[in-house]
């Protein structure tokens, strides 16, 4: 799995590794990108990160084998505070970030990138999308790494990085920020 | 150029307590809502932090939904005043109008990335005068650069006259450079030869309501919230103007009104508006005028209209022809009516038209737009048929582009009667206006010499030059082009680029020399060869028009760079304040003006700043729909400059007119033409004007005129342009998450990723049988564009009539092809193709006929037609990375 394989060469940068890989290795097909990313040369926001650096957590969140398509299933991460909220969900398509025999395994957070609007409940199986938030109807396409359909949001949707050990699912990091946080660890 | 391999990041700085707090609005869509800057020094590392008292916001993080929350794409770093600052640009959540609860859209919520930053995506702006040497833009000083511009065009008006002289400028980049070019280009070149960014020619977008009375943004937000009834023509405000929906129209609907969307396109406004009882007239391009003289039959045929509005506010037989001989002569309106054509001679007239016409029968109708009777039907008794107990329902309608551009004359006639015996007029909740594009940020320093323009229709005055008709023809010698596309953005772009090749590349007076004299000498020559010498004010550099075909780029400084003023589609006027440095040497239009004025020997351009300006401008907003010239006046006598009593309204503004009352404060005009008004007893004391559409309607005698809308004035054209074989309407419009061409989009990597390029949007059965799936990459084309090829003197009274021009041989046939990535989505109407209206690399108006619509001057960008074919793959199809096929109507 290329996603493993991101993990097992993380080392020292674990957020900052799996990240790119992840976005790197996300087509329908496997083939690994040889394009070089230049990460976000807003050197700022590197200015921010805490002295101690956070890493996120591996957390048990589901099976594989107990997954069913398109029925959603609950869990928090990376903490059990506000925002956290987040859902797992087998789509039955291949998705950008799945995982799984079919690569159709996806997390994400819940909460919309726009104004904080909660969209529990929202999953759309016919279209694998997310939303419309109640608040100002944005929604986000599952299979793409949650890039907005349509709407206000000002990123995509914060999807949790998974990997899968087994029948075991864990979440092990998330690419973007999780609305209402300044950082994703900082809760 | 941003590259689609966008990586989010997960962290943002927060501004520290002491940060800086500068109010602005937004630079993009009409709405403007209002935004807070947060600016604080990079040196010194002094970040806030979470604690309410640790950040400026003096909240705790993580914030509440709604709350001061900052995504990463709102956070900058930039220069003031020659140090790096951290900017957080955010929507002013303390804000009591337009975005009142702290919202914002996608679009001016990521404003921040908007900034210059030579390390982000936005390093390409302009920041040295270029001038194109040896082939090359290559950069020099001002002084050069504006010497040789001034030279050239001294010569150019001397020799040619100053219709040699074309401008073609933006309408709304701000009141103090509207103000400086207008006076420029009108007063002092005074040229026939120019017009704004959106229009070949200086006229009207609205004919019909110019008529009838109507102004195009008389309501205030609030009464599209309050109507009962509310039918939407020619656009969705969720994906154009987002604020007006999610604040106001949404609002609206959740206390029960009745939306109608008539649209051809079902986006995420309509889905809402349906799923929450709402009404879609899926509507064929160019049809409208039909199915709102339908809705109009079925409301006269049961009597539903509002007769007491009618008696009271709609003029009869004698006050349709008052003032003539004196009044009325001298105006558009009587020009456009003196044929017959348009004028009644009232109500009773009208409605025997509209009963006499087969083609507004339901069925016929129905027919030919394509949109279920039944439906037509409802939205008649939505609008108009009175309650049990007899009260009638609260019907506003609101009108955009894809309405009033695809058949511009009559559309905006038929719908301004059906408006008239609604009672949509001036009352709170009952109203008719346009919903807006771009902000309103036109003041007028000069007026447009129309006796100089060879435009003349049959017994009627002359009308403003076509320019892109003038351009062609080889008329104009020196091409002058402010803020806009020119190219891409009119009709039939690719006959447009072809002939600036021809006038501009393909001329042997090229630049090869580095004496100054030698270098004015060659343009000069290139001028009087017959070809044309092409100034381009941008802010990035545009293909074609400063890429390809600009002598010389003068770099403009925009929003943020300098403090500005402008209004929003409810009048409501702003500053929006500098907050930063402009890259490198890059200066307002209004200086860059200033300075070639001088050069050119006017006098009145020696502005020290941009407040100055509009202090000059002001007196010229009178009688306006945003006057603010009491402002000034207000702001003089408290010992101010009119900039620094503006910034005391903050992200509220004050909406226009403005008038001053007995005891000096300000008043704003909530709402023009609002018959309930009482306007102060002294009358217009002081300074103050009252202009008759304040509390009347902006016609001969402040009623309005109802005015018949022939289907035969456009029908001959809408017949010609309407698919044959396997073609397919190639209509165009806005995408939610761009905003106009795309020069800031283009330059974050987020949109980038969702919009990676030129889009199509198809039905299923027509992408199925063109053997088209979602991320193909389809060629759209057609090898009948037509374009009007001659300025001709009209006599006859059908002479301009697309059949006429065709028969007489004034039409000319070409090819033009455009590619796009499929999105196939039962969302848009069977039969046509839906596209981004503004992509610079591939334009969708390069389908649609360079033939104005003959009555008005504008044109009919969205009847483009064509035929779409599969040509291969897109990247975006099998990877997950960019774009989404998903429809954008899920509900």
């Amino acid at each position: 799995m290329a996603n493993q394989e991101a993990l097992d060469r993380q080392g020292g940068h674990p957020c900052l590794m799996s990240r790119r890989s992840f976005l790197l290795t996300s087509a329908a097909a496997t083939a690994t990108y040889t394009v070089m990313v230049t990460m976000s040369p807003g050197s700022a926001a590197a200015q921010q990160v805490p002295a101690a650096v956070a890493t996120y957590p591996r957390k048990l969140i589901g099976r594989l084998s107990e997954l069913r398509v398109d029925e959603p299933v609950d869990f928090s991460y990376p903490d059990e505070e506000v925002y956290s909220d987040s859902m797992l969900v087998k789509m039955g398509v291949p998705a950008g970030g799945g995982i799984g025999p079919d690569s159709d395994v996806v997390a994400f957070n819940y909460t919309c990138t726009h104004q904080g609007g909660p969209m529990q409940g929202t999953y759309q199986g016919a279209d694998k999308a997310l939303g419309p938030c109640p608040l100002h109807l944005s929604t986000y396409d599952l299979t793409r790494h949650g890039i907005l359909i349509s709407g206000q949001a000002y990123q995509s949707l914060p999807q949790v990085l998974l990997e899968l050990d087994g029948d075991d699912i864990y979440a092990v990091g998330i690419f973007g920020l999780i609305f209402g946080r300044y950082d994703n660890l900082q809760a | 150029m941003a590259t689609p391999y966008y990586v989010p990041e997960t962290s943002v700085p927060l501004p520290p307590p002491d940060a800086d707090v500068i109010t602005t609005a937004c630079d993009y869509c009409i709405v403007a809502c209002g935004y807070k800057v947060y600016r604080w020094p990079v040196a010194g590392g002094k970040n806030g932090g979470p604690l309410a008292d640790q950040n400026a916001f003096g909240v705790d993080f993580p914030v509440d939904p709604l709350g001061p929350w900052i995504a990463p794409n709102q956070h900058n770093v930039v220069l003031h005043k020659g140090e790096p600052h951290h900017i957080v640009i955010i929507p002013d959540k303390d804000t009591k109008h337009v975005n009142i609860d702290g919202d914002s859209s996608i679009r001016g919520g990521a404003i921040a990335k908007k900034a210059y930053n030579p390390q982000s995506p936005t390093r390409d702006r302009l920041k040295q005068p270029l001038l194109r040497m040896y082939g090359v833009l290559m950069p020099v000083p001002w002084d050069f650069a504006l010497d040789i511009a001034a030279e050239v065009s001294k010569h150019v008006i001397a020799k040619h006259g100053a219709n040699a002289y074309g401008v073609k400028t933006y309408s709304y980049q701000y009141m103090e450079n509207t103000y400086a070019i207008t006076k420029y280009a009108l007063r002092h070149i005074n040229t026939a030869n120019f017009t704004f960014h959106d229009t070949p020619s200086d006229v009207t977008s609205t004919p019909g309501f110019r008529d009838a009375g109507f102004d195009n943004f008389g309501p205030s937000y609030e009464d599209w919230r309050d109507a009962e009834t509310l039918l939407i023509c020619g656009t969705d405000p969720y994906e154009t103007k987002t604020i007006l929906f999610t604040q106001w129209i949404m609002r609206g609907i959740e206390n029960g009104q009745k939306a109608i969307f008539m649209v051809p396109r079902r986006t995420a406004g309509v889905a809402y508006a349906e799923k929450n009882g709402g009404l879609w007239l899926d509507v064929l391009p160019g049809t409208d005028l039909l199915v709102v003289n339908a809705i109009a039959r079925i409301i006269v045929e049961n009597g539903w209209e509002d007769s007491d509005w009618i008696q009271k506010w709609v003029n009869n037989k004698w006050e349709s022809s008052s003032g003539f001989g004196q009044g009325t002569r001298n105006t558009p309106w009587q020009w456009r009516t003196t044929w017959g054509k348009f004028q009644t001679a009232g109500f009773d007239d009208w409605k025997k038209w509209l009963l006499a016409q087969p083609e507004f029968e339901l069925d016929k109708a129905s027919e030919l737009s394509g949109v279920d009777p039944q439906k037509i039907r409802t939205a008649a008794e939505w609008m108009a048929k009175p309650r049990d107990g007899g009260a009638r329902p609260k019907t506003s309608i609101m009108i955009e582009k894809g309405f009033y551009w695809s058949n511009n004359t009559g559309n905006t006639q038929a719908i301004s009667a059906l408006g008239i015996i609604v009672g949509a007029g001036g009352r709170p909740g009952q109203v008719i206006a346009r919903a807006g594009g771009h902000q309103r940020g036109g003041l007028r320093g000069g007026k447009y010499p129309r006796n100089k323009s060879p435009e003349k229709l049959p017994g009627r005055r002359r009308r403003a030059i076509d320019t892109d008709r003038y351009m062609v023809a080889g008329h104009t010698r020196l091409a002058h082009v402010i803020g806009n596309t020119w190219i891409q953005s009119m009709c039939g772009s690719q006959g447009l680029a072809k002939r600036f090749d021809e006038l501009v590349v393909a001329n042997p007076h090229q630049i090869r020399s580095f004496d100054k004299q030698d270098i004015i000498d060659t343009l000069k020559a290139r001028a009087d060869s017959g070809g044309m010498v092409v100034i381009n004010q941008e802010i990035y550099l545009v293909d074609p028009i400063g890429n390809r075909y600009a002598d010389i780029v003068f770099p403009a400084a925009t929003w943020g760079e300098e403090t500005f003023t402008r209004a929003n589609g409810e009048r409501r006027i702003r500053l929006y304040q500098k907050f930063y440095d402009a890259p490198g040497e890059a200066k307002p239009d209004w200086w860059i003006i200033a300075q070639l004025g001088k050069r050119m020997g006017f006098d009145g351009f020696d502005w020290k700043d941009s407040n100055d300006v509009l202090e000059e401008g002001s007196r010229f907003s009178r009688g306006s729909r945003k006057d603010f010239h009491m402002v000034k006046v207000a702001a003089h006598r408290e010992g101010k400059t009119l900039h620094q009593k503006l910034a005391e309204f903050g992200t509220n503004g004050i909406q226009g007119p403005v008038m001053m009352l007995a005891d000096g404060s300000l008043e704003g005009t909530k709402r023009l033409h609002d018959v309930n008004r009482k306007l102060p007893d002294a009358g217009p004391a002081g300074q103050n004007m009252f202009n008759k559409k304040l509390t009347h309607f902006n016609s001969q005698t402040g009623k309005c005129n109802i005015q018949k809308s022939p289907w035969s004035l456009f029908s001959d054209y809408w017949e010609w342009m309407r698919p044959k074989g396997d073609e397919l309407w190639c209509t165009s419009g806005r995408i939610n998450e761009r905003w106009q061409s795309g020069f800031d989009d283009r330059r974050r990597p987020y949109i980038v990723q969702r919009w990676p390029e030129n889009w199509v949007e198809l039905h299923p059965d027509d992408a199925k049988a063109r053997g088209i799936e979602n991320g193909d990459y389809v060629m759209l084309f057609s090898d009948r564009i037509p374009s009007q090829k001659d300025t001709i003197l009209g006599v006859e009274g059908d002479d301009f009539q697309f059949g006429s021009l065709m028969k007489n041989g004034h039409i000319e046939l070409s090819k033009a092809s455009i590619t796009a990535v499929a999105i196939v989505t039962p969302a848009i109407k069977k039969g046509v193709a839906y596209m981004d209206f503004l992509h610079t690399s591939q334009p969708a108006n390069a389908l649609a006929g360079r033939v104005v619509d003959w009555i008005s001057g504008n044109y009919n960008y969205k009847m483009g037609v064509g035929k779409v074919k599969k040509i291969g793959v897109s990247p975006y199809k099998d990877t997950f990375r960019s774009m989404s096929f998903a429809r954008r109507d899920i509900a």
